[in-house]
């Protein structure tokens, strides 16, 4: 019976988590991982373990539509995860073995950065490239952005820029059991001039990826629970659905302020964990 | 605002244009492996996801206790076949983490068939690293 309650918690919490990411669109690991952390006082390796396998499922749930609306960019996927994977073996690699407060001290200010970032929203709109534009890579693609009913042509740029930022990206990833998509999604668009749906449907498909080799590493080492992965799988799979509806009638951006809180909240209790600190209710 | 204003004006959008009309070919050129990389992620969380809820129900009708850890790689099978809940619910979370992977052999192939050698090529470069990755949870 304490399992059931344990499953049950641990569901709920991740649909919680999933739901948040979903409307920020920053995927369920970003929150999952402190929560559990925090919250229910699970080891920060077997949390990242969970959340790696979570992210993964949950990037093959996602990829599916931004495929068939062609919002994905294959060709350039491909190129960049190389640079992700490779980053995210080593990170992981470094995770599994390093001292949790390492952890807790990246993971910290992974979130004070999406925390400030929320706030202080980028975004740049790219225009089409004139015909004849260089594209020796081949990279350039287009979709039909259902917002304006016309196709979106663009070609990437400043590709060397975009593998090392996709390498930190995986280091990050593979140490946190987080997607990446925190640190790609605005890579893409600020530095290689992708549009921003283009951007989001490219991360999604490629953070499966990433967190495949995060996950393999972490099960290698035995910190995959599957009392906790199981739970989390299903709470985040029932979130991520809730949160795709709500953020279609509630605009994120509205909230942008009390998510920022909340991330700026988790971040601050993971860094103040790091020195020994406890915020009051954490376990 | 002049005409001349007005000619430059729709030319450059006529010229942007043309270069999204060509970047839009060629994206659904690659309508095949969209079509493919689909299929295979679609029927890879169906299979695993009845894969999960076989396990669950399996755990649940025998009073299985389900372990902290999930099994090393080479006994999930022979726990599977034995009938251990732990083994198929192990075998489903193997099997979410590997049908990206399976993406990956499907992209490869697609863009192969399609004559684009170069992403083939990085397709089998991603493959190598993942599969590094699942060398090393082979070998725990």
């Amino acid at each position: 019976m304490d399992i059931i309650v344990y499953s049950l918690e641990i569901g709920a919490v991740a649909a919680v988590a999933a739901i948040l990411g979903s409307m920020l669109g920053l995927g369920g690991g970003v929150f999952l991982v402190p929560i559990l952390t925090l919250f229910f006082g699970i080891d920060p390796k077997f949390a990242v373990g969970a959340s790696a396998v979570v992210v993964v499922t949950n990037s093959v749930v996602g990829s599916t539509n931004h495929l068939r609306i062609r919002f994905t960019n294959p060709r350039l996927a491909m190129l960049l995860q190389i640079a992700t994977a490779t980053g995210a073996i080593a990170g992981a690699l470094y995770g599994v073995l390093a001292d949790p407060r390492v952890i807790y001290i990246v993971f910290g200010a992974v979130l004070v950065y999406a925390a400030v970032s929320m706030v202080v929203r980028r975004e740049r709109q790219v225009t089409a490239p004139p015909p004849g534009t260089p594209d020796t890579l081949r990279l350039g693609a287009a979709f039909r952005d259902p917002a304006i009913k016309e196709e979106v042509g663009y070609i990437p740029i400043n590709v060397g820029w975009g593998l090392g930022v996709g390498v930190g990206a995986g280091v990050i990833s593979g140490m946190l059991g987080v997607g990446g998509g925190v640190v790609m999604v605005p890579a893409m668009n600020l530095l290689m001039r992708v549009p921003v749906k283009a951007a989001v449907g490219t991360s999604t498909f490629m953070v499966g990826m990433t967190s495949v080799a995060t996950a393999f590493v972490f099960y290698s080492r035995g910190f995959i629970d599957p009392t906790l992965v199981v739970p989390a799988i299903v709470g985040v799979f029932v979130g991520g659905q809730v949160g795709s509806r709500l953020t279609r009638r509630i605009k994120a951006q509205r909230l942008a302020l009390l998510f920022a809180l909340i991330l700026l909240y988790l971040g601050l209790s993971l860094l103040l964990r790091a020195f020994g600190i406890e915020m009051p209710g954490q376990a | 605002m002049s005409d001349d204003h007005l000619d430059s004006e729709s030319a450059s959008a006529r010229a942007g244009t043309a270069g999204t009309a060509e970047l839009a070919a060629r994206t659904e050129r690659l309508a095949p492996l969209y079509d493919a990389a689909i299929k295979t992620l679609y029927w890879g969380f169906r299979l695993g996801a009845a894969l999960l809820a076989l396990g669950v129900v399996v755990a649940l009708v025998k009073h299985e206790p389900l372990g902290t850890e999930a099994d090393p790689i080479p006994d999930v099978i022979a726990m599977v076949r034995a009938g251990y809940a732990s083994g198929v619910i192990d075998f489903a979370i193997l099997w979410f983490m590997l049908t990206p992977v399976a993406t990956v052999i499907v992209v490869a192939a697609s863009f192969w068939r399609l004559g684009d050698r170069r992403y083939a090529l990085l397709c089998l470069i991603v493959l190598a690293i993942l599969a590094a990755s699942v060398a090393l949870a082979l070998n725990r």
